[in-house]
């Protein structure tokens, strides 16, 4: 498993990540009526330049088959970080290359649009990861079964709980191995079964060589899933590496009041 | 926190312009229309849906597609035929105008909010963001040429003619399509980060519909007036759809050329202004 820190070319990675940063302007950020502005304007504080960082000078790699772990702090990037790679978020700085085909599941509780049904839902979440129709009819029985949304499929997702619209979101983007599958929370809604379930597919997953990066606040998961585990504070890389040294440093970081 | 603030990196340009960090994927192209045409499937999803949940829950469903011009065709007809009855067909002349019209009225003030409206897709995946405006625009399109239908059923009740003109539809159809599209992508851009945009424009295009020759005849306009027919787009637009189905004749060349020269034009400043504000839309939706 432990193929980092060699020098010679091997596969190209699946993730590639140069010196990223991602630069928010706070007071533009959260303007957001004419009024607003115009009340900036006239208080002359629209000179002011109070940047952000959300992530500061992030370098990194992934490479093809590997689960890595994401962990930190909340506010430390994590999120943001997954959405630079899903390419949701442009780079302010740096570079990111990205190898495949990309599965995203960042925030999946809320579904895609509460007011069409789960059926539909399906056919808009399965486009939007580039599956044609065809496709998605072929796939339709296995994705409904594995969410387990029986009679559900044709109710809007707006009368689902948090866990059944997780649970169909991570059946279709999850059906179709993709090249990286990117995670965020994602265990953290649906009951024990449906994450035994969640655990057997990342594990045929696994054996397929599927790249994935796990956010995750439980150390447990993290332990048992990723062999290699980011450590992010503040929008920077505290460490990388084997998860058990990662994991450790960051528990001592947690004792230690933090911040 | 002050560890984060690094005042020696430079913040680059001001607002949006391109950004100065390089994202490459499979997914994703800086040539915004490839990127556009690989999401094909999914465009062909949303206008689906933009067509499916406005009629949702409603009996009559897609129908209302039609029956809805019908009724404001019926309204109006019944209101000013005193006034422009003499007008030969005066209803096939109001509803030929209104079905033109609501391909842009309806075209670009959904497609202006739809940005905003799909913030919940837009912060979940990679989407190129024109997307959503296409789909709006587009479904519209779909609206008129079902419309046809309808439309041609009437024209054969009250004893119209056809033309052979009616050939050259699809080329004000396109122009007007374009001209939708463009005016949704340029407040579109500006209703993300204003959202008072959207209530402005509605209030405009009320204003415009007036303004423009649906309902009467221009020749009404008194003559210090003429000229807002001639800044006003939608004119030509309109007269170039009327002349094929009412007068039966081939517009003027020149005022379908000027129509779609206009109307390219203006998808063509949407097009660019959207895309380079595009980068910025995540925080804000």
């Amino acid at each position: 498993m432990a193929s980092h820190a060699t020098g010679r070319s091997g596969p190209s990675p699946v993730v590639e990540i140069d010196a990223l940063s991602v630069r928010l302007l706070l007071h533009r950020e959260q303007t957001r009526s004419i009024r607003e502005y115009m009340i900036r304007l006239l208080k002359g504080k629209r000179g002011e330049r109070d940047e952000f960082w959300p992530l500061h000078g992030v370098s990194f790699a992934v490479t093809p088959g590997e689960i890595l772990g994401i962990i930190g702090p909340n506010g430390a990037g994590k999120s943001t970080l997954l959405r630079v790679i899903a390419g949701i978020i442009p780079p302010s700085l740096g570079r990111v290359i990205v190898r495949g085909g990309v599965a995203p599941l960042i925030d999946l509780g809320a579904g895609f649009d509460v007011e069409l049904t789960g059926r539909e839902n399906i056919y808009l979440y399965g486009s939007l990861l580039g599956f044609s129709q065809k496709d998605l009819e072929g796939r339709f029985d296995r994705i409904v079964e594995f969410a387990e949304m029986g009679e559900f499929i044709d109710v809007p997702l707006k009368n689902y709980s948090v866990g059944m619209s997780a649970r169909l979101g991570f059946a279709i983007a999850t059906d179709m191995a993709p090249d990286l599958l990117l995670m965020d929370e994602i265990f953290a809604v649906g009951d024990a079964n449906f994450q035994t379930k969640c655990r057997a597919r990342m594990e045929a997953f696994t054996s397929k060589g599927v790249t994935m990066l796990l956010v995750s606040h439980s150390l447990d998961l993290i332990r048992s899933t990723c062999p290699r585990t980011l450590f992010l504070n503040h929008g920077q890389i505290v460490a990388i590496g084997p998860t058990a040294e990662v994991v450790a440093e960051y528990q001592r970081f947690s004792a230690s009041g933090s911040s | 926190m002050s560890g984060v603030l690094d005042p020696s990196r430079s913040p680059g340009p001001e607002t949006g312009a391109p950004q100065p960090g390089v994202y490459v994927a499979d997914h994703y192209s800086s040539a915004r229309l490839l990127t556009l045409l690989r999401y094909r499937e999914l465009l062909r999803q949303l206008v689906i849906r933009e067509i499916k949940l406005r009629y949702k829950r409603s009996a009559l469903g897609f129908a209302w597609t039609v029956l809805n011009p019908l009724f404001a065709m019926a309204i109006f007809t019944m209101v000013f035929s005193r006034i422009f009855g003499a007008r030969p067909y005066y209803s096939l002349y109001v509803i030929t105008a209104l079905l033109g019209w609501n391909v842009f009225s309806l075209g670009s003030s959904r497609g202006l909010e739809s940005v905003v409206v799909n913030g919940n897709i837009i912060r979940k995946v990679f989407v190129p963001k024109a997307i959503f405006p296409v789909a709006a625009v587009a479904a519209q399109v779909v609206n008129f040429i079902f419309s046809l239908i309808p439309l041609f059923l009437y024209m054969l009740a009250i004893g119209a003619g056809f033309s052979l003109s009616l050939l050259l539809l699809p080329i004000p159809l396109f122009s007007l399509a374009c001209f939708s599209l463009g005016i949704a992508l340029l407040f579109g851009t500006l209703n993300v980060f204003f959202r008072d945009v959207k209530f402005f424009y509605e209030a405009a295009v009320l204003a415009w519909f007036y303004a423009t020759p649906i309902f009467y005849p221009p020749e009404i306009i008194p003559d210090r007036f003429k000229f807002l027919l001639y800044v006003n787009p939608m004119y030509p637009l309109l007269e170039s759809l009327r002349a094929p189905i009412y007068h039966g004749t081939s517009p003027p060349a020149e005022i379908l050329l000027s129509g779609l020269a206009l109307s390219l034009a203006t998808l063509v400043i949407g097009w660019v202004v959207f895309h380079r504000f595009e980068g910025r839309f995540i925080y804000y939706v």
